[in-house]
């Protein structure tokens, strides 16, 4: 058996990449050519690269290689930005309740409104006392010093939970019988959805605070996740409504003869069967909300990637931008490629009622 | 001035003088009906005919503009409440049978009665048991719609609107988007259905079964009612040129 796979695999190797001379020349010079880059990729990144904190920047500077003691010298910096040093066990124990909260709420058993409510009004009430403390004897870090990776993911997670409900409003506004419901929904999802994100975050942080009263002055980072999330809703709002229209209308009809009132038609019939087409587009949606989550870093905020900035800007390591880049590439791409397997496997899943 | 009070001398569906426009165009023109208690009608007309925009005014899919209707002796009126109270005893079965598709033939029977009438799941479960067994399906209670061929969707599409418990039931040319094999085992059931005495308004054209079942036939043609009779006498001797016209050609297929 393995050695018919084995010859057929070989065939087909040969049928494929071997077909003329001239295409096989082709091929063996890709192949040198993948091969070269390969190796020194790999020679980069570990044979020749410095791992060991011990040696500082001078051991960096004698090796060929890649420098990752600029990584374990300053990941803390990396994680968690301006957090006081002595602190910063609380920043990664509320990262690490954030990716739990998330698993947890990712499992089709987690998935009737009491439990979720549960894991999310305990996660984020957890994350938000671990990260600000003055409660339980925590000292109180203002929301000026939150940084890093946790600043990140408290960004991304808030923008979702205020975002997510917010579209679906939008959404259901948008399609409302009353014409000045559902023209002037759309008129607001237009508007926003017509301004670059960084204007937006830009207006909260900066230009707000001249418009609001003082008793509805909140911090700095609360308004522009406020901003963040309502850019959000818009696109996110459209793509639901592109999944209501999928619906046929039967469905709801269906629903009226049998006496069900709105919101069950909406929460039960039309949302869930709505979800289900427009599950790519969402996922998509939230993968770019969570890569824009670095562009606070124009009102001043110390997400992540302006960590990362500030760990090699400091004069003794500037030469090792690209080992810091890399590293905050890999989270980046830890979380956004976990998201976007967990939106395939929905897919699978839900496609069961398709057949 | 009608009485909207039920009492046991009301009819099940009164409609009286019932106009519908879609923009100028008029897809109702003056109908008046009336079902009694148990009555079975059979509706029939060539397409455009507003036989189904008729049927659909009974539970409010469709809003009438002129003339009122009555079901159950409670008016069908502006009155959220009133729609409410109609639609929870009136079932109804589609052309295209509408079931949900991400839910189980189980879900699917079992959503409504918890919704609307709060009633418990086990309680729910075991009237929805009863009445796929009733429609002769209940091995395929755990499937989604999706693995299921048309007859067997539709007859749980009759299961699902009879979990409401209703007093009657609107069949939308049930039959119509069904392959020909189909169509008698979803028949069979809507005759076993009218012999325990359900009131049933069918928009069909198995003109078979309106002989076998129907208590009147009712012919429509452009919003109209042309002709009202029982099934023997709607045969036999149609009146109208029109209704013999139609007659003709359903009948030669």
């Amino acid at each position: 058996m393995a050695s018919i796979h084995s010859t057929s695999g070989l065939e087909g190797i040969r049928r494929r990449f071997f077909p003329t001379p001239f295409q096989s020349l082709l091929s063996l010079l890709s192949l040198a050519l993948l091969v070269t880059i390969g190796w020194k990729l790999l020679d980069w990144a570990f044979l020749s690269a410095v791992f060991s904190a011990e040696g500082g920047p001078e051991a960096c500077r004698a090796a060929a290689g890649a420098c990752w003691s600029v990584i374990a010298n300053r990941w803390r910096i990396i994680m968690f930005g301006l957090y006081p040093y002595e602190e910063q066990w609380r920043s990664a124990l509320a990262c690490a309740v954030v990716v739990v909260m998330v698993v947890l709420s990712c499992l089709p058993a987690f998935w009737t409104g009491k439990r979720i409510a549960l894991v999310w009004g305990l996660g984020t009430t957890l994350f938000y006392f671990l990260l600000k403390g003055g409660v339980l004897g925590l000292n109180r870090v203002g929301e000026e010093a939150w940084g890093g990776l946790a600043l990140t993911l408290f960004i991304f997670v808030s923008t979702c939970l205020i975002g997510f409900p917010l579209s679906i409003v939008l959404a259901l506004l948008r399609r409302s019988q009353l014409p000045w419901i559902s023209r002037t929904t759309g008129l607001i999802i237009d508007c926003v959805r017509s301004l670059p994100l960084v204007s937006i975050l830009f207006a909260f942080a900066v230009v707000v605070p001249f418009m609001l009263p003082g008793w509805l002055q909140s911090d700095k980072l609360y308004r522009v996740v406020f901003g963040s999330a309502l850019f959000f809703a818009a696109y996110q709002a459209e793509i639901i409504r592109g999944g209501l229209q999928g619906v046929p209308r039967g469905q709801e009809e269906a629903a009226m003869s049998l006496g069900i009132g709105y919101w069950h038609r909406i929460s039960r019939i039309l949302l869930p069967q709505a979800m289900r087409n427009a599950l790519p587009a969402t996922i998509n949606q939230f993968v770019i909300a969570f890569k824009e989550t670095s562009l606070v870093i124009v009102v001043g905020f110390f997400e992540i990637l302006a960590s990362g900035n500030a760990a090699y800007g400091t004069g003794q390591w500037t030469f090792a931008y690209v080992e810091v880049y890399a590293f905050i590439a890999l989270i980046y791409f830890v979380f956004v490629f976990s998201l976007s397997r967990y939106g395939a496997f929905l897919e699978r899943r839900m496609a069961v009622g398709e057949r | 001035m009608p009485s909207s009070r039920p009492t046991q001398a009301e009819p099940a569906i009164r409609i009286e003088n019932v106009t519908k426009h879609y923009g100028s165009f008029l897809a109702l023109r003056n109908i008046n009906l009336s079902v009694a208690r148990g009555e079975k009608i059979v509706v029939c007309g060539p397409s455009g005919s507003g036989k189904s925009t008729m049927i659909r005014c009974i539970n409010r899919l469709e809003e009438h503009d002129g003339g009122r209707i009555f079901v159950l002796g409670t008016e069908l009126n502006d009155d959220v409440g009133n729609i409410d109270e109609i639609r929870r005893e009136v079932g109804m079965v589609f052309q295209h049978f509408n079931l949900f598709p991400h839910m189980t033939v189980l879900e699917n029977c079992v959503l409504a009665p918890m919704l609307v009438r709060g009633i418990s799941r086990s309680e729910a479960e075991a009237t929805a048991k009863r009445y796929l067994e009733k429609v002769r399906i209940p091995e395929q209670a755990s499937k989604f719609p999706g693995q299921l061929s048309g007859g067997q969707q539709q007859r749980v599409a009759i299961a699902r609107a009879l979990c409401m418990q209703p007093q009657i039931m609107l069949f939308d040319e049930p039959t119509s988007a069904l392959d020909p094999e189909m169509i008698s085992e979803v028949l069979d059931v809507m005759v076993t259905l009218a012999s325990e005495g359900m009131t049933m308004v069918c928009v069909t054209h198995e003109m078979g079964f309106a002989r076998r079942v129907a208590d009147r036939v009712i012919f429509m043609d452009r919003g109209e009612i042309i002709e009202e009779a029982p099934p023997e006498e709607f045969f036999s001797a149609p009146k109208n040129e029109r209704t013999q016209q139609f007659l003709s050609q359903v009948q030669t297929h």
